[in-house]
Protein backbone atom coordinates (compact mmCIF):
# COMPACT_ATOMS: atom_id res chain seq x y z
CA UNK A 1 0.00 0.00 0.00
CA UNK A 2 2.69 2.85 0.67
CA UNK A 3 4.85 1.42 -2.32
CA UNK A 4 1.96 2.09 -4.49
CA UNK A 5 1.34 5.51 -2.96
CA UNK A 6 4.67 6.37 -3.45
CA UNK A 7 3.99 5.56 -6.88
CA UNK A 8 1.05 7.58 -7.21
CA UNK A 9 2.73 10.59 -5.90
CA UNK A 10 5.41 10.91 -8.05
CA UNK A 11 2.97 9.58 -11.38
CA UNK A 12 0.77 12.42 -10.72
CA UNK A 13 3.37 14.96 -10.36
CA UNK A 14 5.44 13.26 -13.57
CA UNK A 15 1.93 14.13 -15.58
CA UNK A 16 0.85 17.43 -14.03
CA UNK A 17 3.90 19.05 -13.75
CA UNK A 18 5.15 17.10 -17.96
CA UNK A 19 1.77 19.26 -18.83
CA UNK A 20 2.14 22.54 -16.62
CA UNK A 21 6.15 22.30 -18.73
CA UNK A 22 5.09 21.51 -22.18
CA UNK A 23 2.31 24.20 -22.00
CA UNK A 24 5.58 26.88 -20.41
CA UNK A 25 7.55 25.86 -22.99
CA UNK A 26 5.10 25.21 -26.26
CA UNK A 27 3.87 29.18 -25.13
CA UNK A 28 7.70 30.54 -25.07
CA UNK A 29 8.05 29.08 -28.67
CA UNK A 30 4.35 30.28 -29.97
CA UNK A 31 4.85 34.04 -29.07
CA UNK A 32 8.86 34.10 -29.59
CA UNK A 33 9.78 31.08 -31.73
CA UNK A 34 10.81 33.65 -34.50
CA UNK A 35 13.53 34.97 -32.62
CA UNK A 36 14.27 31.55 -31.10
CA UNK A 37 14.70 30.16 -34.53
CA UNK A 38 16.83 32.74 -35.28
CA UNK A 39 19.20 31.72 -32.36
CA UNK A 40 19.14 27.98 -33.00
CA UNK A 41 20.51 28.33 -36.45
CA UNK A 42 22.74 30.83 -35.73
CA UNK A 43 24.37 28.69 -33.16
CA UNK A 44 24.33 25.14 -35.03
CA UNK A 45 27.54 26.75 -36.89
CA UNK A 46 29.21 27.30 -33.42
CA UNK A 47 30.19 25.48 -30.16
CA UNK A 48 27.63 26.66 -27.98
CA UNK A 49 29.17 27.67 -24.23
CA UNK A 50 26.16 27.92 -22.29
CA UNK A 51 25.05 25.03 -21.08
CA UNK A 52 21.39 26.30 -20.21
CA UNK A 53 20.77 27.14 -23.48
CA UNK A 54 20.41 23.41 -23.99
CA UNK A 55 17.16 23.69 -22.00
CA UNK A 56 16.04 25.42 -25.18
CA UNK A 57 16.58 22.74 -27.99
CA UNK A 58 13.68 21.36 -29.78
CA UNK A 59 10.65 23.15 -28.74
CA UNK A 60 8.71 19.71 -29.50
CA UNK A 61 10.91 17.81 -26.98
CA UNK A 62 9.50 17.42 -23.76
CA UNK A 63 11.37 16.19 -20.53
CA UNK A 64 10.30 12.33 -19.63
CA UNK A 65 14.22 11.39 -21.34
CA UNK A 66 16.43 14.33 -19.51
CA UNK A 67 19.56 15.34 -21.45
CA UNK A 68 22.73 14.11 -20.60
CA UNK A 69 23.98 17.49 -19.29
CA UNK A 70 20.86 17.85 -17.21
CA UNK A 71 20.98 14.09 -15.59
CA UNK A 72 24.57 14.66 -14.67
CA UNK A 73 24.10 18.03 -13.26
CA UNK A 74 20.70 16.38 -11.64
CA UNK A 75 23.33 13.56 -10.06
CA UNK A 76 25.31 15.79 -8.75
CA UNK A 77 22.33 18.37 -6.73
CA UNK A 78 20.84 14.85 -6.01
CA UNK A 79 23.84 14.55 -3.77
CA UNK A 80 23.58 18.07 -2.10
CA UNK A 81 19.83 18.00 -1.38
CA UNK A 82 20.18 15.41 1.29
CA UNK A 83 22.67 17.40 2.73
CA UNK A 84 20.73 20.55 2.49
CA UNK A 85 17.31 18.96 3.64
CA UNK A 86 19.53 17.29 6.61
CA UNK A 87 20.98 21.06 7.23
CA UNK A 88 17.90 22.57 7.13
CA UNK A 89 16.38 19.52 9.79
CA UNK A 90 18.62 21.45 12.22
CA UNK A 91 19.31 24.74 11.55
CA UNK A 92 17.22 27.58 13.32
CA UNK A 93 15.17 29.33 11.19
CA UNK A 94 15.90 32.51 12.46
CA UNK A 95 19.96 33.65 12.18
CA UNK A 96 21.07 32.74 15.64
CA UNK A 97 23.82 31.22 16.98
CA UNK A 98 24.01 27.26 17.06
CA UNK A 99 23.50 25.75 20.38
CA UNK A 100 26.33 22.62 21.62
CA UNK A 101 23.75 20.43 20.28
CA UNK A 102 23.03 21.75 16.85
CA UNK A 103 26.63 22.47 16.68
CA UNK A 104 27.48 18.54 17.46
CA UNK A 105 24.65 17.16 14.92
CA UNK A 106 26.46 19.86 12.21
CA UNK A 107 29.81 18.90 12.39
CA UNK A 108 28.81 15.38 11.94
CA UNK A 109 27.06 15.63 9.01
CA UNK A 110 30.13 18.09 7.45
CA UNK A 111 32.63 15.49 8.61
CA UNK A 112 30.44 12.97 7.19
CA UNK A 113 29.39 14.34 3.68
CA UNK A 114 32.52 15.86 2.88
CA UNK A 115 34.82 13.14 4.21
CA UNK A 116 36.84 16.16 6.57
CA UNK A 117 37.06 16.33 10.34
CA UNK A 118 34.87 19.66 10.48
CA UNK A 119 34.55 20.84 14.44
CA UNK A 120 33.05 24.36 16.22
CA UNK A 121 36.08 24.00 18.59
CA UNK A 122 39.84 22.85 17.69
CA UNK A 123 42.77 22.82 20.15
CA UNK A 124 40.52 24.35 23.06
CA UNK A 125 39.34 27.87 20.42
CA UNK A 126 36.54 28.60 18.86
CA UNK A 127 34.94 31.36 17.37
CA UNK A 128 32.00 33.36 18.87
CA UNK A 129 29.74 31.39 16.23
CA UNK A 130 30.20 28.93 13.57
CA UNK A 131 26.90 29.78 11.46
CA UNK A 132 26.51 33.19 10.20
CA UNK A 133 26.04 35.84 7.65
CA UNK A 134 28.97 36.50 5.23
CA UNK A 135 30.00 39.22 3.44
CA UNK A 136 31.94 40.33 0.63
CA UNK A 137 35.52 41.03 1.18
CA UNK A 138 37.87 42.85 -1.41
CA UNK A 139 41.62 41.10 -2.71
CA UNK A 140 44.56 41.21 -0.40
CA UNK A 141 47.94 41.80 -1.32
CA UNK A 142 50.54 38.52 -1.23
CA UNK A 143 53.66 40.44 -1.36
CA UNK A 144 54.76 43.85 -1.18
CA UNK A 145 53.98 45.36 -4.62
CA UNK A 146 50.74 42.71 -5.68
CA UNK A 147 48.61 44.88 -7.13
CA UNK A 148 45.46 43.85 -9.10
CA UNK A 149 47.45 44.28 -12.63
CA UNK A 150 49.66 41.17 -11.73
CA UNK A 151 47.20 39.27 -9.32
CA UNK A 152 45.41 36.95 -11.23
CA UNK A 153 46.65 33.77 -12.99
CA UNK A 154 44.82 33.77 -15.67
CA UNK A 155 43.25 36.53 -18.35
CA UNK A 156 39.93 34.94 -17.49
CA UNK A 157 40.52 35.00 -13.44
CA UNK A 158 40.97 38.86 -13.89
CA UNK A 159 37.92 39.28 -16.50
CA UNK A 160 35.86 37.43 -14.01
CA UNK A 161 37.64 39.39 -10.66
CA UNK A 162 39.87 41.94 -10.60
CA UNK A 163 36.07 44.53 -10.13
CA UNK A 164 36.43 43.71 -6.62
CA UNK A 165 39.69 45.32 -6.09
CA UNK A 166 42.27 45.31 -3.68
CA UNK A 167 41.96 46.30 -0.10
CA UNK A 168 44.08 49.32 0.91
CA UNK A 169 45.33 47.20 4.20
CA UNK A 170 46.98 44.09 4.64
CA UNK A 171 45.13 40.93 5.72
CA UNK A 172 45.20 40.56 9.02
CA UNK A 173 48.84 38.71 9.48
CA UNK A 174 50.25 41.08 6.41
CA UNK A 175 50.90 39.81 3.63
CA UNK A 176 50.25 36.35 2.57
CA UNK A 177 52.99 35.13 1.17
CA UNK A 178 55.40 33.98 4.24
CA UNK A 179 59.38 34.08 4.15
CA UNK A 180 60.86 31.25 1.71
CA UNK A 181 57.46 30.36 0.82
CA UNK A 182 56.43 29.68 -3.36
CA UNK A 183 54.33 32.45 -4.41
CA UNK A 184 51.33 29.91 -5.00
CA UNK A 185 50.94 28.46 -1.66
CA UNK A 186 50.38 32.14 -0.73
CA UNK A 187 48.54 32.54 -3.70
CA UNK A 188 45.87 29.91 -2.95
CA UNK A 189 45.31 31.37 0.38
CA UNK A 190 44.79 34.84 -0.70
CA UNK A 191 42.12 33.14 -3.25
CA UNK A 192 40.39 31.24 -0.78
CA UNK A 193 40.38 33.61 2.63
CA UNK A 194 37.72 34.52 4.96
CA UNK A 195 37.70 37.22 7.27
CA UNK A 196 36.53 36.21 11.03
CA UNK A 197 36.31 38.30 14.22
CA UNK A 198 39.32 36.90 16.15
CA UNK A 199 38.75 39.88 18.40
CA UNK A 200 35.58 38.40 19.53
CA UNK A 201 36.94 34.45 19.89
CA UNK A 202 36.36 33.63 23.35
CA UNK A 203 39.71 34.49 25.74
CA UNK A 204 40.87 36.98 22.65
CA UNK A 205 40.99 39.06 26.11
CA UNK A 206 42.87 37.07 28.60
CA UNK A 207 45.25 36.10 25.80
CA UNK A 208 45.22 38.14 22.47
CA UNK A 209 48.28 37.20 20.51
CA UNK A 210 47.71 33.48 21.64
CA UNK A 211 44.57 33.71 19.69
CA UNK A 212 45.75 35.42 16.87
CA UNK A 213 48.55 33.35 16.45
CA UNK A 214 45.90 30.69 16.88
CA UNK A 215 43.77 31.35 13.58
CA UNK A 216 46.29 32.77 11.23
CA UNK A 217 45.75 30.55 7.83
CA UNK A 218 43.99 28.19 10.13
CA UNK A 219 42.05 26.13 7.75
CA UNK A 220 38.01 26.04 8.06
CA UNK A 221 35.11 24.32 6.22
CA UNK A 222 32.78 27.05 4.98
CA UNK A 223 29.22 25.63 3.41
CA UNK A 224 26.23 27.22 1.86
CA UNK A 225 23.39 25.62 3.51
CA UNK A 226 21.02 26.58 1.33
CA UNK A 227 22.60 24.68 -1.86
CA UNK A 228 25.21 22.47 -0.61
CA UNK A 229 27.87 24.31 -1.92
CA UNK A 230 31.22 24.15 0.28
CA UNK A 231 34.84 25.33 0.12
CA UNK A 232 37.92 24.45 2.20
CA UNK A 233 39.53 28.57 3.03
CA UNK A 234 41.74 29.76 5.47
CA UNK A 235 41.25 32.63 7.65
CA UNK A 236 43.65 35.08 5.95
CA UNK A 237 41.86 38.64 7.63
CA UNK A 238 40.02 39.78 11.19
CA UNK A 239 36.75 41.11 10.81
CA UNK A 240 34.08 42.11 9.96
CA UNK A 241 32.92 44.85 12.84
CA UNK A 242 29.82 43.89 14.57
CA UNK A 243 28.11 47.32 13.51
CA UNK A 244 27.92 45.69 9.83
CA UNK A 245 25.98 43.03 10.70
CA UNK A 246 28.09 40.45 8.74
CA UNK A 247 29.78 37.83 11.01
CA UNK A 248 32.50 36.72 8.62
CA UNK A 249 33.54 37.81 5.23
CA UNK A 250 34.56 35.81 2.13
CA UNK A 251 37.04 36.55 -0.76
CA UNK A 252 35.48 37.33 -4.36
CA UNK A 253 36.35 33.97 -5.33
CA UNK A 254 35.02 32.12 -1.53
CA UNK A 255 31.91 34.09 -2.53
CA UNK A 256 31.37 33.94 -5.95
CA UNK A 257 31.67 29.85 -5.64
CA UNK A 258 29.20 29.67 -2.63
CA UNK A 259 26.94 31.72 -4.53
CA UNK A 260 26.68 34.22 -1.70
CA UNK A 261 25.95 38.14 -2.35
CA UNK A 262 26.10 40.96 0.02
CA UNK A 263 24.14 43.97 0.60
CA UNK A 264 20.39 42.60 0.96
CA UNK A 265 21.10 39.49 -0.88
CA UNK A 266 23.42 38.91 1.98
CA UNK A 267 23.20 34.60 3.36
CA UNK A 268 23.96 32.42 5.93
CA UNK A 269 26.97 30.20 5.73
CA UNK A 270 28.69 27.41 8.21
CA UNK A 271 31.97 27.69 9.24
CA UNK A 272 33.98 24.79 10.94
CA UNK A 273 37.79 24.44 11.50
CA UNK A 274 39.11 21.41 9.58
CA UNK A 275 41.12 19.17 11.86
CA UNK A 276 43.94 18.69 9.40
CA UNK A 277 47.24 18.79 10.87
CA UNK A 278 49.37 17.34 8.32
CA UNK A 279 48.00 19.91 6.08
CA UNK A 280 46.63 17.09 3.66
CA UNK A 281 43.52 19.08 2.49
CA UNK A 282 43.49 21.61 -0.71
CA UNK A 283 42.13 24.70 -0.52
CA UNK A 284 39.08 25.23 -2.63
CA UNK A 285 35.98 23.77 -3.50
CA UNK A 286 35.03 20.59 -1.80
CA UNK A 287 32.66 18.22 -3.12
CA UNK A 288 30.18 16.32 -1.22
CA UNK A 289 31.43 12.28 -1.22
CA UNK B 1 23.41 24.50 -13.00
CA UNK B 2 24.12 28.20 -12.67
CA UNK B 3 21.40 30.33 -14.65
CA UNK B 4 21.98 34.22 -15.29
CA UNK B 5 19.07 34.43 -12.89
CA UNK B 6 20.52 32.41 -9.88
CA UNK B 7 20.90 35.09 -7.73
CA UNK B 8 17.67 36.44 -7.55
CA UNK B 9 15.11 32.75 -7.84
CA UNK B 10 15.87 30.59 -4.67
CA UNK B 11 15.05 27.01 -5.87
CA UNK B 12 16.87 25.31 -3.02
CA UNK B 13 13.75 24.91 -0.84
CA UNK B 14 11.86 23.19 -3.87
CA UNK B 15 14.34 21.43 -4.29
CA UNK B 16 14.65 20.09 -0.89
CA UNK B 17 10.93 19.73 -0.89
CA UNK B 18 11.20 17.28 -3.52
CA UNK B 19 14.20 15.14 -1.96
CA UNK B 20 11.83 14.52 1.29
CA UNK B 21 9.43 12.83 -0.67
CA UNK B 22 9.04 9.32 -0.86
CA UNK B 23 10.03 8.36 -4.13
CA UNK B 24 12.47 6.65 -5.90
CA UNK B 25 15.94 9.12 -6.55
CA UNK B 26 15.66 8.88 -10.17
CA UNK B 27 12.01 10.21 -9.35
CA UNK B 28 13.19 12.89 -7.29
CA UNK B 29 15.59 14.14 -10.30
CA UNK B 30 13.29 13.56 -12.88
CA UNK B 31 10.72 16.30 -11.06
CA UNK B 32 13.72 18.51 -10.24
CA UNK B 33 14.64 18.73 -14.10
CA UNK B 34 11.69 19.16 -15.24
CA UNK B 35 10.86 21.86 -12.14
CA UNK B 36 14.01 23.84 -13.11
CA UNK B 37 13.56 23.96 -16.99
CA UNK B 38 10.10 25.12 -16.32
CA UNK B 39 11.43 28.14 -14.25
CA UNK B 40 13.83 28.81 -16.89
CA UNK B 41 10.88 29.02 -19.71
CA UNK B 42 9.00 31.02 -17.91
CA UNK B 43 11.80 33.46 -16.83
CA UNK B 44 12.46 33.40 -20.63
CA UNK B 45 9.13 34.45 -21.25
CA UNK B 46 9.30 36.86 -18.97
CA UNK B 47 12.21 38.89 -20.10
CA UNK B 48 11.56 38.54 -23.96
CA UNK B 49 7.85 39.43 -24.06
CA UNK B 50 9.04 43.15 -22.83
CA UNK B 51 11.86 43.15 -25.45
CA UNK B 52 11.84 44.47 -28.78
CA UNK B 53 12.68 42.24 -31.72
CA UNK B 54 16.16 43.48 -32.67
CA UNK B 55 16.66 43.54 -28.40
CA UNK B 56 15.95 39.66 -28.50
CA UNK B 57 18.35 38.84 -30.47
CA UNK B 58 20.94 40.67 -28.81
CA UNK B 59 19.65 39.34 -25.50
CA UNK B 60 19.81 35.62 -27.12
CA UNK B 61 23.32 35.76 -28.40
CA UNK B 62 24.41 37.16 -25.16
CA UNK B 63 22.65 33.81 -23.51
CA UNK B 64 23.90 31.46 -25.83
CA UNK B 65 27.54 32.77 -25.13
CA UNK B 66 26.71 32.28 -21.24
CA UNK B 67 27.96 35.78 -20.78
CA UNK B 68 25.91 37.06 -17.50
CA UNK B 69 27.20 40.48 -17.13
CA UNK B 70 26.50 41.21 -21.06
CA UNK B 71 22.75 39.36 -20.17
CA UNK B 72 22.36 42.05 -17.40
CA UNK B 73 23.73 45.47 -18.96
CA UNK B 74 21.48 44.65 -21.60
CA UNK B 75 18.31 44.13 -19.53
CA UNK B 76 19.07 46.91 -17.37
CA UNK B 77 19.28 49.12 -20.35
CA UNK B 78 16.23 47.39 -22.19
CA UNK B 79 13.90 46.76 -19.64
CA UNK B 80 12.61 49.25 -16.45
CA UNK B 81 12.87 46.91 -12.90
CA UNK B 82 13.64 43.65 -14.96
CA UNK B 83 14.74 41.96 -11.95
CA UNK B 84 11.12 42.33 -10.11
CA UNK B 85 9.38 40.92 -13.39
CA UNK B 86 11.69 38.04 -13.69
CA UNK B 87 11.31 37.50 -9.89
CA UNK B 88 7.09 37.88 -9.90
CA UNK B 89 7.34 35.32 -12.97
CA UNK B 90 9.80 32.67 -11.20
CA UNK B 91 7.96 33.12 -7.74
CA UNK B 92 4.40 32.69 -9.13
CA UNK B 93 5.57 29.28 -11.20
CA UNK B 94 7.29 28.31 -8.00
CA UNK B 95 4.17 28.72 -5.62
CA UNK B 96 2.46 26.55 -7.92
CA UNK B 97 4.71 23.72 -8.31
CA UNK B 98 5.43 23.78 -4.52
CA UNK B 99 1.75 23.84 -3.97
CA UNK B 100 1.57 20.49 -6.07
CA UNK B 101 4.30 19.10 -3.94
CA UNK B 102 2.42 20.09 -0.32
CA UNK B 103 -1.13 20.22 -1.31
CA UNK B 104 -2.91 22.20 1.49
CA UNK B 105 -5.07 19.36 3.66
CA UNK B 106 -8.86 19.41 2.56
CA UNK B 107 -9.63 21.54 6.22
CA UNK B 108 -8.26 24.40 5.57
CA UNK B 109 -10.12 24.49 1.52
CA UNK B 110 -13.24 24.66 3.76
CA UNK B 111 -12.17 26.41 6.80
CA UNK B 112 -14.54 29.33 8.07
CA UNK B 113 -17.26 27.77 5.58
CA UNK B 114 -18.83 26.45 8.50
Amino acid sequence: MAAQNKNNKYQNLKEKWGRKHDKIKANLWEKHGDSLDWLMEKTKQFTVGGASLLLLASPKMSLPIPQLEIEAHAQKVDKKVFLISNLENILPKEMKPLTDDEEKKVSEILSRDFGVKAVPELLGKRLNRSYGLIGQEQHLARYRGDNISVHFDSSEDAVEFSSYGMAPGLGGWGYFQQKDEPLNRATEREKYYIAVPTFLAPGFKENPRKIIDFFKFRKMLVVNPQNGKAVVAVVGDAGPAQWTGKHLGGSPEVMNYLERYDGSQRGPVLYFFIDDPENKIPLGPIEVL
Amino acid sequence: MKHFYSHLIEIDSLIVEISNLEIEDHEKKHLINLAESSIYHAVLDSILSELKEEDKKIFLEHLASDNHEKIWKHLNQKIENIEEKIKSAAETLKKELRDDVNPAPFSHKVKGKR
